[in-house]
């Protein structure tokens, strides 16, 4: 589904991945784990399509199509969806309106007919109720005013509406209470099927306590430097990220 | 050298000289009605020579030559086609529809408590004749610069709009006015208002365009809003790219009285909007909102006026606009707080998106604050689209014009969210979203 080559990626002349290589197939998911600055976020920003991070080599492919040459909005409409680590307020822009336009923009690039008013509301407030979120945050600004825990759960109402193939969660996990980390790994968990594939970025092992991974990446340097199952996050948790710096470093040397 | 203003009106002082004489040669049998007496001394008061020192400053950015400089005609008739009108008609109100400034057909049957009536018509009433005089020659005495006595002069068919005291009257008013047709027409709508005691009144000022012919409307609207009165007056102008307009509306408000604008400039060449509210009594509230899209070669200009004259009133103002191309947008709002005007509670925001490099905006706030114990706030603010907005909506699927166009929507639409006609609000959305994928 997703093959990402040699990929090396900067933001303002700053070399940030250097060389990382990920396949994701379909069905699976894959936790990216990792320092500080070790280019997570990167990561997620390229495949969502930023503008402000360059490729400077290597290539990813989605569905065999190449990513790097899709818009943003293709990129969307084509079945991939990022929850943003920091989700932007949009006043003026009601919910409602937002997740509308978004359903059928989606639905239209995918060549699907696209919904009326009844059966948009009526999807609305099904999957309302799957993320825990009053009925009220429809009618309100996007994401304005919201806090942390209620925008997280507006971008895993974003993601169950659109169904994507393939999710990126960029840190959707950072300062959350237990209760929405539990929101958000129960919309995960009822949204895995054999076709979609997910990868979460996350800083912390505690998300992957409800979700469990098939594959842990740690990133160390802008490359994947160790891959396991979901005990190397555990182990991750209890002896934190130094032996794999370690680790890695000497191999560097 | 550059042509200023008063080289210019003197110039084009001699042609309107020569058009009122052809109007008043049209006015066989009235020329001895007291309207026209009134015609004569506003002429004479056009004629006068304008006296520079502050005036310039209020029309500086207003290129008001360009007006002048078109080849007018007065009262070329024309029939204004179905999809001209429907584009700004409202099915429930009430309609009076103006054609270059001829009344189309009879002033439709009326509810209890509402007069409507052709002020030529209405001055000759002992009812109201001494309030449309009054207004009239306040008008003429008060006119801050040549367009007010140019109108009173020109203005035929002007409306007198009358609710009754205690009048609730349900249904809005909605005068629809087409302009142009073929050679460029040169018009002048009057609107006077009295809102009785504890009445309330909604009036809809509607333009609506017909293709690319040229016009020059100089209107003038007076209000008087007796106690406890409530008003809302909207301004829906969407004429064509031909189209220029001076349009005046002064506000008078009794005690405990409501008045509300919605101002909505949509299309026009060139459009000044003065908007002045002045307070006759204690706990007043005055609204000021407005919207304008500006793109192409457009100049929207919008002055407005806040005279807190007296205590315990308050007002609240909030513009917002977009423009892009080479147009030009300019806001200018001026409060004066008077020195009895203590306890007033004044606010006023201006906020324009300017989205290309060849687009400029003035924005001016004017405070003048002579009383100690007040709250007045301001602020102007321009800008672009925020981007980071745009890759959010962009990652959801939406395409970069509808992301665009979507945020710009919801820019304008927080100056407009009040309006209580669900039908009029709605239409406001669709010709503004229609304009938007233009921009």
């Amino acid at each position: 589904m997703l093959k990402i080559n040699d990929l090396h990626a900067a933001i303002e002349d700053k070399a940030i991945l250097r060389g990382l290589n990920l396949e994701v197939k379909p069905g699976e998911v894959h936790a990216i784990m990792g320092p500080n600055g070790s280019g997570k976020s990167t990561l997620a920003n390229v495949l969502a399509g930023r503008e402000e991070y360059e490729v400077t080599k290597g290539s990813i492919t989605f569905e065999g199509k190449d990513l790097l040459e899709m818009e943003v909005d293709e990129r969307a409409q084509a079945g991939i969806f990022l929850a943003f680590q920091y989700p932007v307020e949009i006043p003026g822009v009601s919910t409602a309106t937002f997740l509308k336009s978004a359903i059928n923009a989606v639905r239209k690039g995918q060549g699907k007919e696209e919904l009326n008013a009844v059966q948009l509301l009526k999807l609305m407030r099904e999957r309302i109720r799957m993320v825990g979120m009053d009925e009220k945050f429809l009618q309100r600004s996007l994401n304005e005013g919201f806090s942390g825990g209620e925008k997280k759960r507006n971008e895993m109402l974003q993601m169950a509406l659109l169904e994507p193939k393939l999710a990126v969660l960029d840190e959707t996990d950072s300062g959350l209470d237990i209760d929405a980390l539990k929101v958000v790994s129960d919309v995960v968990n009822q949204m895995r099927s054999p076709e979609r594939s997910f990868v979460i970025v996350t800083h912390y092992q505690r998300l992957l306590n409800y979700i469990t991974p098939d594959f842990v990446h740690v990133l160390y340097n802008g490359r994947i430097v160790k891959t396991g199952d979901k005990t190397l996050a555990l182990k991750l948790e209890e002896l934190g990220y130094d032996w794999v710096k370690e680790e890695a470093d000497a191999i560097a040397l | 050298m550059n042509i200023t203003y008063q080289d210019t009106l003197s110039e084009s002082k001699k042609r309107f000289e020569d058009l009122f004489n052809l109007f008043e040669q049209q006015l066989n049998g009235k020329r001895d009605q007291p309207l026209h007496q009134f015609r004569l001394a506003a002429m004479d008061k056009f004629r006068e020579p304008e006296s520079p020192p502050r005036r310039t400053e209020d029309w500086k950015y207003t290129p008001v030559s360009r007006i002048l400089q078109l080849p007018l005609l007065e009262g070329a008739s024309f029939s204004a086609s179905k999809s001209a009108l429907d584009a700004v008609s409202i099915p429930e109100a009430l309609k009076i529809v103006l054609i270059n400034g001829e009344l189309q057909g009879p002033i439709p049957a009326l509810p209890e408590g509402l007069t409507i009536l052709p002020v030529e018509t209405a001055i000759r009433d002992e009812r109201f004749a001494p309030w449309i005089t009054a207004t009239l020659e306040g008008a003429l005495a008060g006119a801050a610069h040549p367009f007010t006595p140019l109108n009173l002069a020109f203005a035929r068919n002007g409306l007198f709009i009358h609710a009754a005291d205690n009048a609730a009257i349900e249904k809005p008013v909605q005068v629809i006015m087409v302009n142009g047709g073929g050679d460029p027409a040169f018009v002048n709508p009057q609107i006077l208002v009295k809102a009785g005691r504890n009445s309330q009144l909604q009036l809809i000022e509607s333009y609506a365009g017909e293709g690319e012919s040229a016009s020059f409307t100089n209107a003038l609207n007076r209000f008087y809003l007796g106690a406890n009165a409530r008003v809302i007056h909207y301004k829906w102008q969407q004429e064509g790219s031909e189209n220029f307009q001076i349009h005046q509306t002064e506000v008078r408000q009794e005690r405990d009285s409501v008045y509300t604008a919605y101002t909505l400039d949509l299309g026009g060449r060139l459009v000044r909007n003065n908007l002045d509210a002045i307070h006759l009594g204690q706990g007043v509230h005055t609204d000021f909102y407005g919207v304008y899209i500006v793109n192409g070669e457009q100049h929207i200009d919008n002055h407005t006026f806040l005279d807190h004259a007296l205590p315990n009133c308050t007002s609240n103002e909030l513009y917002k606009g977009i423009i892009t191309d080479k147009g030009t947008g300019v806001f200018n709002g001026k409060v004066i707080v008077r020195q009895d005007a203590q306890k007033t509670n004044a606010f006023q925001q201006n906020s324009t998106l300017v989205l290309s490099p060849t687009a400029t905006m003035d924005s001016k706030p004017q405070l003048e604050i002579f009383a100690d114990d007040v709250r007045c706030s301001h602020g102007a603010t321009i800008g672009q689209l925020d981007e980071s907005a745009v890759f959010y909506l962009r990652s959801r699927g939406l395409n970069k014009d509808q992301a665009r166009a979507l945020l710009q929507h919801a820019f304008v639409m927080e100056a407009l969210e009040t309006i209580p006609l669900e039908t009029l609000k709605d239409r406001f959305e669709e010709t503004i979203v229609q304009k938007l994928i233009k921009v």
